[in-house]
């Protein structure tokens, strides 16, 4: 499937939905987006891959560099990760829990971010 | 005698159009007629207007006294103002006193030109234009004048229609060649295209089009615009690009004949076209598709062939908002999908269906190989040559994988998800779970990036992916390169060699020579190590 973003905003909270492959291929377009979903005034940004179905490692990496600059503007990062499928597999190995906090949805994501826990 | 003045003046003119001038070009021949239709008749000026293709406006051509109408390249509506008037009735009309006219022409006017003559330029029955003289003092034309210019015009008219057509040829062989798109080639998948112009001209509004989608999946697209000739032609290629732009957008295809229906709204007011898009997954057995009051297509598979059921749409451009819907539909490997025009199928004095009828027939019966089937529907459904109305058709077949599978594809990032895809289908077919297709399929694609961005040197262009089963039931995939090799760099690739073991039980990197093989493998029906 193409790559796609939709950037959505509930209550100080950006919310980036990909849809898609996140690939070698499609990975610069939304890198573009993803990097503009940001706003100082939030307290954070969750990215939601329930509808990704492919990440490969220039994916990852995108998310990587959204953790940093998140991290370099203290905001806080949360994804939201489909459970059971290769996105879980992918995200596991190169272990993104480890600049991420890691939401089985989006609401659990966003009460988690607000609460600040 | 009067008659024999004009008599001569006709002979005058038989032996400028029909002799002298028949070897200059066409400009050069319009200027000489002019100028000796202007002596003849004693007028002041003199032009020649030709209907523009899309057959609603005059443009200036040629001119005695009134160059600027050329230089400015003047438009008259049909139907409107002296010239329009002309080209509408196919009458000569003749205006002696310009003060109390309908002119659209503002030329006409500041030259000071009091009286005008016309005639329309007919051939084969058909107007292709307009000749008239005009005086710049007030004067009542004769029965005479108006045969005699008649008569040039006539002359004028076999003229630049034969040599129209003479340019067309050249013309209508370089836009034709421009127009019909090369087939992208894809492992696993056979393409077949044919376009059959109409008996009365060359070029016509039908195409299609196909390309490769930035994932991988492949875009596919027929249309047919209203009309043939240069005009029909070029507003087809304008909306071929335009399909092509949006489709690469990977937006879904109800979307693309939603945004293709405005475009033509805005570059072409009044005109509509039929069109459908469709994206297949040529390795995961499905397509999605969306008509704008086109016919369906055919897929014809082991349980014979079926139209695919499309809810009814209007077509591009009829409508300021128009609705297009996507519709999926399942495709078999080996099955053929078939898209076509409506001047495959039509025949006058008969109804759609029966011609739909025709071609489930000969499709139904098959043929091994898909440009094979494109000759023998063009055959069975046009046995006499081109028709009344052009027509196109597109073939698409999954090819049956073999137990081993090896592909050579342009060592381009482009190329990563359609190995990714043929690859997937391959292992499915070879009996791995759709997880281990999954994993073994990133591992894969992670190794064709590295390959890509690490191999280089003259030979570095091509990437060859081979996949096999062993006989213990591992499934091997090897991707090699044949460039020279570079250290991977950075934190992205340590990530996607991260990738490739995580993902499978091995990883070797076998470098030699000639260039670099990574062989990846992987139990089937067991759990990643």
């Amino acid at each position: 499937m193409s790559a796609n973003v939709e950037l959505d905003h509930r209550d100080s909270v950006g919310v980036a939905r990909l849809s898609g492959d996140v690939d070698i291929v499609q990975a610069g377009v939304l890198r573009k987006k993803l990097l503009s979903a940001v706003s100082n005034d939030d307290l954070g940004l969750v990215v939601d891959l329930s509808a990704a179905g492919y990440i490969d490692s220039v994916g990852v990496s995108l998310l990587f560099e959204l953790a940093e600059r998140l991290s370099d503007r203290q905001l806080r990062f949360a994804v939201v990760m489909p459970d059971g499928g290769l996105v879980q597999r992918v995200l596991t190995i190169v272990k993104l829990d480890s600049v991420a906090e890691v939401h089985p949805d989006l609401d659990a994501a966003l009460a988690a971010l607000r609460s600040g826990a | 005698m009067k008659s024999q003045v004009a008599a001569d003046r006709l002979r005058d003119l038989r032996s400028v159009t029909d002799a002298a001038l028949a070897y200059l070009p066409l400009d050069d021949l319009l200027n000489e007629l002019l100028g000796r239709v202007v002596g003849i008749l004693d007028a002041d000026t003199a032009a020649i207007l030709l209907l523009d293709d899309d057959e609603s406006t005059l443009v200036a051509r040629a001119a005695k006294g009134l160059e600027e109408e050329v230089e400015r390249g003047v438009r008259v509506p049909v139907g409107q103002g002296f010239a329009g008037r002309i080209a509408a009735t196919r009458q000569p009309v003749q205006i002696e006193n310009l003060d109390n006219a309908e002119i659209v022409n503002p030329i006409l006017r500041k030259r000071g030109l009091r009286s005008l003559l016309g005639v329309p330029l007919v051939v084969e029955g058909g107007v292709i234009g307009v000749m008239h003289v005009g005086t710049l003092v007030e004067r009542k034309f004769s029965k005479e004048d108006v045969a005699l210019l008649q008569s040039a015009g006539d002359r004028a008219a076999l003229a630049i229609s034969s040599r129209l057509t003479e340019r067309e040829r050249g013309l209508a062989d370089a836009l034709q060649s421009s127009l019909i798109p090369p087939l992208p080639e894809l492992p696993g998948l056979a393409l077949a295209g044919r376009y059959l112009p109409a008996a009365s001209a060359q070029l016509g509004g039908d195409w299609y089009d196909a390309f490769q989608l930035p994932d991988g999946r492949l875009g596919m697209a027929i249309g047919d615009v209203v009309g043939r000739g240069f005009y029909a032609a070029a507003v087809m290629g304008q909306l071929r690009s335009g399909l092509r732009a949006y489709a690469l957008d990977g937006i879904a295809p109800s979307e693309v004949l939603g945004r293709l229906s405005r475009l033509l709204r805005q570059l072409v007011p009044g005109r509509t076209a039929t069109a459908l898009y469709l994206v297949l997954d040529p390795y995961g057995g499905s397509l999605v598709v969306s008509s704008a009051g086109h016919p369906p297509p055919l897929v014809a598979g082991d349980s014979g062939p079926t139209f695919v059921d499309l809810p009814g749409s209007a077509p591009l451009g009829a409508t300021r908002h128009p609705t297009y819907e996507d519709r999926q539909h399942p495709i078999e490997p080996g099955s053929t999908l078939l898209l076509y025009t409506d001047g495959l199928v039509e025949r006058p004095g008969e109804s759609l269906d029966a011609g739909l009828e025709r071609l489930r027939t000969v499709i139904g019966r098959g043929g091994d190989e898909l440009e094979g089937l494109g000759d023998s529907l063009v055959d069975g459904l046009l046995p006499d040559g081109p028709a009344q109305d052009d027509a196109a058709l597109l073939l698409a077949r999954g090819l049956p994988l073999t137990d081993s599978l090896l592909t050579r594809l342009p060592a381009d990032v482009e190329s990563i998800p359609l190995i990714r895809r043929l690859l997937g289908r391959w292992l499915r077919e070879a009996g791995a779970t759709q997880a281990e297709a999954e994993d073994l399929s990133l591992a894969t694609s992670e190794a064709c990036a590295n390959a890509i961005e690490h191999a280089y040197g003259p030979a570095a262009g091509i990437l060859e992916v081979s996949a096999s089963l062993s006989l213990g039931g591992e499934a091997l995939v090897a991707v090699r390169d044949f460039g020279n090799w570079r250290q991977p760099r950075g934190v992205n690739r340590g990530r996607g060699l991260a990738l490739m073991e995580g993902l499978t039980d091995a990883v070797d990197v076998v470098r030699g020579e000639d260039g670099t093989t990574v062989q990846l493998s992987r139990r089937l029906g067991a759990e990643a190590a």
